[in-house]
């Protein structure tokens, strides 16, 4: 059973407000246009912890990307969904 | 000894980094290594896999921590400002990691956290660039792979020298476990924590060898 967008969205966030819980921006002004670096604070380090924690949550393992390959979650989101196709 | 480290004293990929070894094991007689213990814990041999740190004032860095721990063979984390050059092949054999800092990949990062699961050292220099002042701040790339693959970062201070004739000396400070600290699953803050606790120490061995 595929997962809808929605689904991916609502997991990623889970993800990301267990590795940031004191930041508003995730918590609550989390949209598919947030970008990581900008809008949520995040540096290189942070964004390879998540694609860490993605590859867990959801089972899939990432091709040899570069951090900078994700600007925003929506991004993040488009690949997890083409992974999980 | 085990029998795969036993393998590994005469395996042929490590013959450029042996080689580099041996040859320049003379240099000892010159740089006649000083190499000072902070706590018994530090003095103890590093056993296994280990992410060791040091500051960067200048271009032989690396000699230094392989004079600081002679008895261990170390891979270094090396940027891509000098990987890219013709010299990187070299480098690369002699156990040299490339790291792209703008735009870190998973590969990189997932050989790094397969060496030090299979009982590598990794040494490298969490600045990210050679910096002659005190040191600046750490990048926080070495917290999440001590978390990732479960190894203490051992850090180390290399004192500047005034002359190149000086004496090269080193402390080394206790063995800092990121695991036990924060557990294998820690917030950014506590990876923020963990960078801002390792480099305290970093300048608390400063401190020790200030004259």
């Amino acid at each position: 059973m595929l997962m809808t967008r929605q689904e991916i969205f609502d997991k990623l966030k889970k993800l990301l407000v267990a590795a940031d819980s004191g930041n508003l921006a995730i918590t609550e002004n989390c949209t598919e246009q947030s970008r990581l670096r900008e809008d949520f604070g995040m540096n290189s380090v942070n964004i390879l912890y998540m694609v860490i924690a993605i590859e867990e949550a959801f089972g899939i393992v990432f091709d040899d990307v570069g951090v900078n390959a994700f600007a925003t979650v929506g991004e993040a989101i488009d690949y997890i969904e083409r992974k999980l196709r | 000894m085990s029998k795969s480290n036993k393998a590994s004293l005469l395996a042929l990929k490590n013959l450029p980094h042996d080689f580099v070894r041996v040859t320049g094991s003379p240099v000892a007689l010159w740089q006649r290594p000083r190499i000072l213990y902070d706590g018994t814990g530090a003095r103890r041999k590093i056993r296994g896999g280990a992410l060791l740190i040091a500051n960067h004032t200048g271009f032989f860095d690396p000699v230094y921590m392989m004079l600081a721990v002679p008895y261990r063979r170390q891979f270094f984390i090396v940027s891509e400002e000098v990987m890219d050059k013709p010299l990187g092949t070299l480098l690369r054999a002699c156990r040299c990691i490339r790291i792209d800092r703008q735009n870190p990949n998973l590969a990189t990062f997932r050989e790094i956290i397969a060496r030090l699961k299979s009982g590598e050292v990794i040494s490298m220099f969490p600045e990210g660039h050679i910096n002659r002042d005190a040191a600046g701040s750490f990048q926080s790339g070495m917290v999440l792979m001590a978390v990732r693959s479960g190894v203490p970062i051992v850090p180390m201070y290399i004192k500047p020298k005034q002359k190149p004739s000086d004496r090269l000396t080193v402390v080394l400070g206790e063995r800092v476990s990121v695991t036990e600290l924060y557990g294998d699953r820690p917030t950014f803050a506590q990876i923020d924590a963990a960078t801002r606790l390792l480099y305290e120490r970093e300048a608390k061995l400063a401190e020790l060898l200030r004259d």
